[in-house]
């Protein structure tokens, strides 16, 4: 299965080469000697063109999907159809949706920031698209090799915050305003959580490039268990840590509070129509596949496969594969769970969320130190699962037990 | 169209790498005089973050990639973040002509211009003297490796720097545990 692994490089490659040929060709046709080097610099451009245009065509066909599908997988937890009116089971409905919003009018506040009102749409999508650059696909389909792509993810998750706040005080309306303050507030909350599962991996595996930390996973320990970070006490809490980090980032329910619509309309979305609105929405699910991304190539083992005999699936399958599963679970999640209110969100980033990863830290130092075995193996476990159990009695002591009740009529 | 091709092809691209430094270079410039120049404050703020963010492409667009994420993160995520919570939280105080504490120094705009340039001036030539007079200044330029300086500076602030690293978290930890003790709402006696 050489082959399915190699195929998207090798299609690369085809291109270029057709490239390459098409320009020499129309060289000797009309005459011109190119200088020397400029024919690899030309290629270099057109491979980087080609790696951007086959990044956003693959994020925006599975923006597409998961529109659909989150809305088919809601329905049927819900027990109702979904959208099956466009196209065979509904899958056409994303082109229905894009040809509303496109002819949708776009109203903008007299009273709003002009300037900013425009440009808060755009600031939200440039590092939404610029997200997935860094993640290995698989093996050696690493669009940008960074040293430090890791810090590289979490600043275009900064720039974010700047892009809310532009959205929710150019409208000039409270509900923005507020639900601009809320993301804003519950974004800077749980960056921090976050950024310390991911400090974890990287820790552990000795490097912030994606790669590497790819690279650190591979293999099996113990003979049946991978040595995928999740698979160690620490790597399992830290992992569970970013994955509820990720749904903050990504504004989904259970925290969707920003956008909470019983009672702040839309937030920081509520004067934004047409077009716009669905920018900011296409930014939202591209900025949650990229997210779920970086867990599994954090601590899913990223493009690799589980176990040795299942490698003649082609590693990039194994990466879309995980992702796949990651945003499934997030609408499972939304299905499952009720809104948070905005106290209690902020308590449990920082009473919960924040001590649990720097314990997480100071048993994956402790794992390290121990030497990475079954003993390593126990101390982390009692290092992890004893603040656990301390934090989760002692910093949410307000049971709220139904006392004991008779019921009169319904026995 | 033959010559043009030519022509064009035989530019000197492959020094292009050193020149598209100067896109960040200009925007960063331009952005932070808007921010001086402008009426309104979150308009200034922006333009303020906007060029944060060139100074960070900046540093990545001559090797220091480090240097330019941390310079985002902290500068983007942080700091830009922090001015405009400043400036939405306290009150709009603007400050109008008649209740100027500096009235009685109000001067002509010439003098104004001329005081302001000799403080510019004279900031600059001090950094330009700091910078030339330096030993670093005179090293060579080591060579731009991808890989090494996260380590080495990782390595430098545990081993080198380990008592300042350790000073500023003590100092944080304080301004942090102060915040949010002047933070908190006081309960009635």
């Amino acid at each position: 299965m050489n082959f399915l692994e190699n195929l998207p490089i090798a299609t690369m490659k085809w291109i270029l080469g057709i490239v390459e040929a098409v320009c020499s060709w129309l060289c000797v046709k009309m005459g011109i000697t190119l200088p020397e080097g400029f024919m690899p610099g030309l290629l270099n451009v057109v491979s980087i063109l080609i790696v951007i245009v086959a990044l956003l065509g693959v994020f925006l066909v599975m923006f597409a999907l998961m529109s659909v599908l989150e809305r088919k997988i809601l329905g049927r937890m819900q027990n109702r159809y979904g959208p099956n009116r466009v196209g065979p089971w509904g899958l056409f409905q994303p082109v229905a949706d894009g040809i509303k919003m496109l002819t949708k009018e776009d109203l903008v506040p007299r009273s709003a920031d002009q300037i900013v009102h425009f440009l808060a749409p755009i600031a939200m999508v440039i590092p939404a698209l610029m997200l997935p650059a860094i993640l290995p696909y698989g093996r050696g389909m690493v669009p940008v090799e960074l040293a430090s792509g890791i810090l590289y993810f979490f600043d275009l998750g900064a720039g974010t915050e700047v892009a809310v706040f532009m959205a929710g005080w150019s409208s000039n309306n409270k509900y923005s305003v507020m639900g601009a303050m809320r993301a804003i507030a519950q974004m800077i909350s749980y960056e921090l959580p976050l950024v310390m599962s991911a400090v974890i991996a990287a820790l552990v595996a000795g490097t912030l490039s994606p790669n590497g930390i790819v690279m650190a996973q591979a293999g099996v320990s113990f003979g049946v268990v991978p040595n995928w970070f999740v698979f160690t006490p620490w790597g399992f809490a830290a992992c569970i840590l970013f994955y509820i980090g990720a749904l903050a980032e990504s504004n989904r329910s259970p925290f969707d509070l920003p956008e909470g619509e019983s009672e702040l309309v839309a937030g920081h979305l509520t004067e934004y129509s047409g077009f716009k609105y669905a920018i900011f929405f296409m930014a939202e699910y591209i900025g949650m596949f990229a997210i779920n991304g970086l867990l599994v190539t954090l601590f899913l083992g990223g493009y690799q496969a589980p176990f040795p005999f299942l490698e003649w699936i082609p590693s990039w399958c194994w990466f879309f594969a995980k992702l796949a599963f990651l945003a499934f679970s997030m609408v499972w999640v939304r299905a499952t769970m009720p809104r948070f209110r905005i106290d209690q969100m902020m308590q449990f980033a920082w009473k919960f969320m924040l001590p649990m990863s720097f314990v997480a830290l100071i048993s994956a130092a402790a794992w390290h130190y121990a030497g990475r075995g079954l003993a390593a193996w126990g101390i982390s476990l009692i290092i992890i699962a004893v603040p656990y159990l301390l934090l989760g009695r002692f910093c949410f002591t307000r049971r709220h037990t139904a006392d004991n009740r008779r019921y009169l009529f319904s026995e | 169209m033959h010559d043009l091709i030519q022509k064009l092809t035989a530019l000197p691209w492959d020094q292009a790498p050193q020149w598209l430094f100067l896109i960040p270079a200009g925007l960063m410039l331009l952005a932070a005089a808007a921010a001086v120049a402008l009426r309104n404050l979150i308009h200034s703020a922006l333009c303020l973050t906007l060029s944060f963010i060139a100074l960070g492409v900046l540093f990545i667009a001559l090797g220091a990639e480090f240097v330019g994420f941390v310079q985002l993160l902290v500068y983007v995520g942080a700091v830009a973040m922090l001015i405009i919570f400043a400036i939405l939280l306290t009150p709009a105080s603007e400050v109008s002509a008649s209740n100027n504490p500096f009235r009685s120094f109000k001067l002509s705009r010439a003098v104004n211009a001329v005081a302001g340039g000799a403080v510019v001036a004279l900031v600059l030539a001090g950094l330009f003297t700091a910078i030339f007079f330096s030993p670093r200044a005179r090293a060579a330029i080591p060579s731009p490796n991808a890989a090494a300086p996260v380590a080495l500076i990782g390595e430098n602030l545990l081993t080198h720097t380990l008592l300042p690293l350790q000073g500023t978290a003590i100092l944080l930890t304080a301004a942090l545990i102060g915040a949010a003790l002047l933070a908190k709402e006081e309960k009635e006696s």
